[in-house]
C-alpha cells in the first residue's frame, strides 16, 4: 500500500534532484575533472602546462617526507578538533534537549550561541591575539589573581592555540546535528527506562548515544571536512609553526605550479573522501532515509 | 562651418578631441619633461567621453590603496576600482581570469610570469611622460655610475621586453616595458634598542643566541629565505652564488640551519600577518625580526622604541632586500580604454601618490614631483634623511615622531645604494617552497 | 525544596506546573553541572568577542591589541563613513547580501534533494558521493578551476554569480546531509493521513511536511548562512573584482589592520541580539496568544 501510495505522489526523483545537480556540474565536477587531468601533466615553471602524460607529480607527493608530516599535522588537528567539539557538542546539546524544560528558552540559549557566528571567522580569528596573547585578557587575569607570576606563552602560537580555534570555531557544528538528533528521541522512551529503574547515565549510553548516532555522524563529517580542507587557521594561530596540507599546495599555487598544486589536491580529496566514507559505514544515512 | 553643422555635436567634440590627443602625444614623444604638477589629459570635452570608463586595479593591499584611487578617479574624471588580494591570488588572477582585471600591479618576478603568459602588452615608455625622470636604478640598472646588485630579479631586469607582445625579457633598453614601478623600498630587520644591547647593523644579530625565544622571521617563503640567507652570509656560514636564485644545496643549507635554530627554540614565532610583527615587537616578545617599514612606523605610534636596522653592505656582505611594485597593463586593454590606463599611469607619476607612499616610508621612482606635494619637512625627513624639522605624522594625521629624529637608514639615496638583492622567484621556487614547509612541520 | 506537592493545582502558574513533570521533583545534580558546562561554553565562545567589543571603543590611536587607548567611537564612525584601509563597509554589504541569498537557495536545494532522496532512482548514489566530493574538495583548486573556465567561456565573473554557485556547492552538501537526517524521522503517517484528508502533493508538503521539518529547516538556514559568510577559499578567485569581507580582510593582513573590523564586530552583534530579542518575542507573544485562547484542556 504504501509503494502505491508514493507512486501515486510521485514527483519523478530526477526533478526534485536537477536544481543539486546543476549547481555541482559547473562548480565541481568541471573544475575537479580539470583538476585531475592538471595533475597528469608537466608544468613549464611559467603556470603554463606541457600536455605531456606524466606521474611524476604524483610521485613527487607519495615520495615526499613533508607529505606524511603534513598530513600527519592536519589529522592530528582534526581528531583533537573532533574529540573536543564532540564532547562539547554532545553535553551541550544533552542539556539543552533534556534539561532546560522551556522550549523558548532552549531556543533562546541556543540562539545566543550562534550569535557570534554573525562575526565574520576571520575578525574572530585576529581577536584571539587580544584574548591569548601574553598582554591579552586571559594573561593578565591569571597573573593579576597570582595564578602564574609569567604570562603563559603556549596560549598563542602554538598547536595548543589551533585546536582552541578549530574547537571555538566547530563546536556548533556538532551541536546543530546532535541536537536535532536528540530532540526526536521520544520522551516516552526514556520515562520507560526511567520507570524500570535505569540510572540517568545508563539512559545516556543505551538510549540517547545510539539514537544520537546520526547527529554525531553528520557533525564529524563537518568537523573532520572543514579541518582537513582549512589553512588559513593554521598558519595564523600556530605562528608559522605549523603547516597543512592545502596551506602547502596554496604556496605551490602561488608560484603557478599548478600540476604539482592539483596532485596533492587530488590526493587530499581522496583521503578525506574516505574518511567520511568510513563515518558513513558506521552510519547508512541513506538507509535510514529510503526505509 | 557648413558642414559641421550637420554632423552631431558629439562627432565634432569627437574630432577636436582626437586633434587635440594627437598635439599632446607628439608634445610628450618630444619634450618627453614633466610639466610641473598639472595633470594632462583632463580637459572638459575628455570628462564626458571617459566618465563611463572604469579601471579595475588589482593587487596587494600596500601598494594598491583605495585612497590613491579615490585620489587619481577625482583628478581624471573615470572610475577606479581597487581591489586588494593577497599575492598568491593575485598573480593568480592575473594569469588565470586576464580578462577581469586592467591594471595588475605586479613585483618584478611576476612581470616576468606575466609576459611569458601573454597576459600584459608592453608599455610604450614614451608615453610615459615622467620616464626619463625615473630613477635611474629602474631604467638602467644604475645609480651614480654604480651598477644595482643583480641578485634576485631586479626591476630593472625584469622591466624591458624587445616588442610590445613579446613573451621573454630583454636585457638591455627598449622602449616597451612590462611594468612600470609606482612604489618600492629597501627593507631589513627592526629591532628594539631599549631590549637590545648594541646598535644593530649586521643581519647576523638576528641568529644571535642572545635573543634565543626572542626573535621572529616572516612566512613568506620567497622573502624570508632570503633575509634567512642574508643573515646567514653575515654570519659567514655560506656565500651564495645568488640569494636570489640559490641552487638546491644552498636552499637544503640555509633550511637545514632554519629547522636546526626553530628546534632549539631560537624564533618565537613566523609571523603571518603585518599587525602580527607589530604586535610582537610592540609587547616585547620579540626583540628582534624580519620587519616591514610602515611596521615599524605602527610600533612608534605607540611610543615604543623600534628601530629599523640600517644594514649598509660591508663587501659582498649585509645590504637591504629590495622590492619594487608596479604597473602593467593587461592585454586586453584597447581604445578608450587603453589611453584611460595610460592617463592612470601617468597620474601616479605627477606627485600626489609619490607623496602618499613617503608618508609610509616607501618611495617613489620619481622623487622629483613626489617632492612637490611634500612639506618641506616631511620632504627633509623620509627622503634626505636629515632631522626633522617639526613633528611628523603618518599617512592619516596620527603623530608618528618628533622632532629631531632622523630616518632609520638615512637619506634614501643611501638606503637604495645599499640594496644587494631584490625579491624574487627563484628557477626552483617548488623546490623551496617545499623545503621551506619542511621548516614549518619541523 | 518549596512543597508543590501539596499546593492547589490551580494556585500554581502554568509555566511551574509545566515545570513539575510527574516525573521529577527538582534538578539532578546532573542538570546543575550540565548548567555549569553551558555557561562556560559561552564564556569560552563569547570571549574573543568581549575582547572585539573593549577594542572597539578605542580612539583614532587604538591598534588590534591590549592595552588599550583612549576611549572614543571614532572607529565606528570611520565604519561607516571614510575608508582607512580597505573597504570593510562594501565587503560587509556583499557578504551579508550573498550570504542571505545562499541561504535562501540552500534551503530550497537541499529541502527538494531531501525529497528526492527519498526514493531510490536511477543514479541516485552517484548523485550522493559527488556531493560528498563537493564537500571534500579542496576550495582553493575548485576557485581556480571556476575562474579558468569562465575566462575561456568569456563569463565574467563576480561576486553575485560565480561566487555564489561555488558557495552553493560548498553549502549544499552540509545541507542536504542535515535534511536527511531531518527527514529520516520523518513519519510517513503524517503524509498520509493529510492525502487521505485529500490534500494535493503541494499542500501535503507545504502544509505538513514543512513545519514537522521547521527545526530542520532553521538548522540548514543555520548553516547556509554562517558557512557562506565565511567562506573563503572557494570565493577567493571567484568573486570577480569587488571582495567579500572574508577576502577584504585576509588581504588587509598584508598591511596595517584597522580597528574598524572591531567596530563592525560589535555592531552585527549588537544587530543579531535584537534580531534574536525580536524573534522571541514575537514567538512568546503568539504562544501567549494560543495559551489564553479558547480552552483546549
Amino acid at each position: 500500500m504504501e509503494s502505491k501510495a508514493n507512486g501515486r505522489r510521485n514527483s519523478p526523483g530526477w526533478l526534485l534532484i536537477l536544481p543539486l545537480v546543476l549547481i555541482l556540474v559547473p562548480f565541481f565536477i568541471v573544475p575537479i575533472i580539470g583538476v585531475v587531468v592538471a595533475s597528469f601533466v608537466q608544468s613549464d615553471g611559467f603556470g603554463g602546462i606541457i600536455p605531456n602524460f606524466t606521474l611524476d607529480n604524483y610521485k613527487g607527493v607519495f615520495t615526499s617526507g613533508l607529505t606524511y608530516q603534513l598530513y600527519w599535522a592536519t589529522l592530528k588537528f582534526s581528531v583533537f578538533a573532533w574529540i573536543f567539539s564532540l564532547l562539547i557538542g554532545f553535553w551541550i546539546a544533552y542539556f539543552l534537549v533534556f534539561h532546560v524544560r522551556n522550549p523558548l528558552l532552549a531556543l533562546g540559549l541556543f540562539l545566543i550561541c550562534t550569535v557570534p557566528f554573525w562575526t565574520s571567522n576571520i575578525i574572530r580569528m585576529i581577536s584571539w591575539i587580544p584574548l591569548l596573547g601574553k598582554e591579552g585578557l586571559i594573561n593578565s587575569a591569571l597573573i593579576k589573581t597570582r595564578v602564574v607570576d609569567q604570562p603563559l606563552d603556549v596560549l598563542l602560537f602554538s598547536s595548543l592555540a589551533v585546536v582552541i580555534a578549530y574547537v571555538h570555531q566547530l563546536t556548533i557544528f556538532m551541536i546543530v546535528p546532535i541536537f536535532n538528533s536528540m530532540a526526536r528521541i521520544d520522551k516516552r522512551t526514556i520515562e520507560a527506562a526511567r520507570d524500570a529503574g535505569a540510572s540517568r547515565f545508563e539512559i545516556v549510553r543505551f538510549i540517547v548515544l545510539p539514537l544520537c548516532r546520526t547527529g554525531i555522524a553528520l557533525g564529524s563529517i563537518f568537523v573532520v571536512s572543514i579541518v582537513m580542507g582549512d589553512f588559513f587557521v593554521v598558519k595564523v594561530m600556530s605562528g608559522g609553526g605549523s603547516a597543512s596540507v592545502v596551506g602547502a599546495f596554496y604556496e605551490d599555487i602561488g608560484v603557478l605550479q599548478y600540476p604539482t598544486a592539483a596532485a596533492s589536491a587530488t590526493i587530499l580529496t581522496i583521503i578525506v573522501l574516505l574518511l567520511v566514507v568510513t563515518i558513513l559505514r558506521t552510519v547508512d544515512i541513506r538507509r535510514e532515509l529510503t526505509r | 562651418m557648413g558642414k559641421d553643422s550637420d554632423k552631431t555635436g558629439k562627432s565634432v567634440a569627437k574630432e577636436h578631441l582626437r586633434s587635440r590627443r594627437q598635439l599632446l602625444k607628439d608634445a610628450a614623444a618630444v619634450a618627453g619633461a614633466a610639466a610641473g604638477s598639472s595633470v594632462i589629459g583632463a580637459p572638459v570635452i575628455w570628462a564626458q567621453e571617459i566618465k563611463d570608463i572604469e579601471l579595475r586595479h588589482v593587487g596587494v593591499s600596500y601598494s594598491v590603496v583605495k585612497a590613491i584611487g579615490d585620489q587619481a578617479a577625482k583628478d581624471l574624471g573615470f572610475k577606479v576600482t581597487m581591489q586588494n588580494l593577497d599575492t598568491s591570488a593575485a598573480i593568480n588572477r592575473f594569469i588565470t581570469q586576464p580578462n577581469t582585471v586592467d591594471i595588475p600591479d605586479l613585483e618584478g618576478w611576476q612581470a616576468k610570469l606575466a609576459a611569458k603568459r601573454g597576459v600584459i602588452q608592453g608599455i610604450n615608455v614614451k608615453k610615459v611622460k615622467e620616464f626619463d625622470n625615473f630613477l635611474p636604478i629602474f631604467t638602467k640598472g644604475e645609480l651614480d655610475g654604480q651598477k644595482i646588485p643583480r641578485q634576485g630579479i631586479s626591476p630593472y631586469e625584469a622591466m624591458y621586453i624587445k616588442e610590445a607582445d613579446s613573451t621573454d625579457l630583454h636585457d638591455g633598453v627598449t622602449d616597451w616595458a612590462t611594468f612600470l614601478p609606482q612604489v618600492y623600498n629597501a627593507d631589513s630587520i627592526g629591532y628594539r634598542p631599549d631590549l637590545v644591547d648594541h646598535p644593530v647593523t649586521e643581519w647576523k644579530d638576528l641568529l644571535d643566541p642572545k635573543y634565543k625565544g626572542k626573535a621572529a622571521i616572516l612566512d613568506v617563503p620567497a622573502i624570508g629565505i632570503m633575509d634567512a640567507a642574508l643573515c646567514f652570509e653575515s654570519a659567514d656560514l655560506i656565500k651564495y652564488g645568488n640569494k636570489g636564485n640559490m641552487t638546491k644545496n644552498e636552499i637544503d643549507f640555509t633550511i637545514e640551519k632554519l629547522i636546526e635554530l626553530k628546534k632549539s627554540g631560537h624564533f618565537r614565532a613566523t609571523w603571518t600577518t603585518f599587525d602580527q610583527s607589530v604586535q610582537l615587537m610592540a609587547a616585547g616578545e620579540v626583540v628582534i625580526q624580519s620587519m616591514w617599514s610602515p611596521a615599524v612606523a605602527a610600533v612608534r605610534v605607540k611610543q615604543i622604541p623600534c628601530i629599523y636596522a640600517p644594514v649598509n653592505k660591508k663587501g659582498d656582505k649585509e645590504g637591504y632586500r629590495g622590492w619594487c611594485n608596479g604597473l602593467g597593463l593587461m592585454k586586453h586593454l584597447s581604445g578608450k580604454k587603453l589611453d584611460a590606463a595610460y592617463e592612470y599611469i601617468n597620474w601616479y607619476y605627477t606627485g600626489w601618490q609619490g607623496a602618499f607612499v613617503s608618508r609610509y616610508g616607501y618611495y617613489s621612482p620619481v622623487p622629483s614631483t613626489a617632492k612637490k606635494n611634500m612639506t618641506p619637512t616631511e620632504w627633509a625627513f623620509w627622503y634626505e634623511g636629515k632631522p626633522a624639522p617639526e613633528e611628523i605624522t603618518d599617512p592619516y594625521g596620527v603623530p608618528m615622531e618628533k622632532a629631531g629624529i632622523v630616518r632609520d637608514g638615512g637619506s634614501f639615496l643611501e638606503r637604495v645604494k645599499n640594496i644587494s638583492c631584490w625579491n624574487t622567484l627563484m628557477d626552483e621556487a617548488a623546490y623551496m617552497n617545499k623545503r621551506w614547509n619542511d621548516f614549518k612541520v619541523a | 525544596m518549596t512543597d508543590f506537592a501539596n499546593a492547589d493545582a490551580d494556585s500554581v502558574p502554568i509555566r511551574r506546573r509545566r515545570a513539575l513533570a510527574p516525573s521529577s521533583n527538582g534538578r539532578p545534580w546532573t542538570f546543575y553541572v550540565l548548567a555549569t558546562l553551558f555557561t562556560l561554553y559561552v564564556i569560552a565562545l563569547y570571549g574573543p568577542m568581549v575582547c572585539i567589543y573593549i577594542l572597539s571603543f578605542q580612539d583614532v590611536r587604538g591598534g588590534l591589541v591590549f592595552p588599550m587607548r583612549g576611549t572614543s567611537l571614532h572607529w565606528f564612525v570611520d565604519l561607516f563613513t571614510q575608508v582607512r584601509t580597505g573597504d570593510v563597509k562594501g565587503a560587509f554589504s556583499r557578504s551579508i547580501r550573498l550570504a542571505v541569498v545562499v541561504t535562501i537557495i540552500t534551503v530550497v536545494i537541499s529541502f527538494l534533494s531531501g525529497l528526492a532522496f527519498r526514493k531510490r532512482f536511477a543514479g541516485d548514489s552517484v548523485v550522493f558521493y559527488l556531493m560528498i566530493g563537493s564537500l571534500v574538495a579542496p576550495g582553493l583548486v575548485l576557485g581556480i578551476g571556476v575562474g579558468l573556465i569562465c575566462n575561456v567561456l568569456g563569463i565574467e565573473t563576480s561576486w553575485y554569480t560565480t561566487a555564489l554557485g561555488a558557495q552553493l556547492s560548498w553549502t549544499l552538501p552540509f545541507g542536504v546531509l542535515v535534511m536527511f537526517a531531518v527527514m529520516s524521522r520523518l513519519d510517513s503517517a503524517w503524509e498520509e493521513a493529510a492525502r487521505d484528508l485529500g490534500a494535493s502533493a503541494w499542500q501535503t508538503i507545504f502544509l505538513v511536511i514543512v513545519p514537522i521539518l521547521a527545526p530542520g529547516l532553521v538548522a540548514v538556514a543555520l548553516f547556509g548562512f554562517t558557512l557562506s559568510y565565511d567562506e573563503f577559499t572557494r570565493t577567493l578567485l571567484t568573486a570577480g573584482s569587488l571582495n567579500t569581507l572574508p577576502l577584504e580582510i585576509w588581504s588587509m593582513t598584508l598591511n596595517v589592520t584597522s580597528p574598524s573590523l572591531y567596530a563592525l564586530g560589535t555592531v552585527t552583534t549588537l544587530i543579531s541580539f535584537i534580531i534574536i530579542g525580536l524573534c522571541l518575542g514575537t514567538i512568546a507573544r503568539i504562544q501567549k496568544r494560543r495559551v489564553s485562547g479558547p480552552a483546549v484542556h
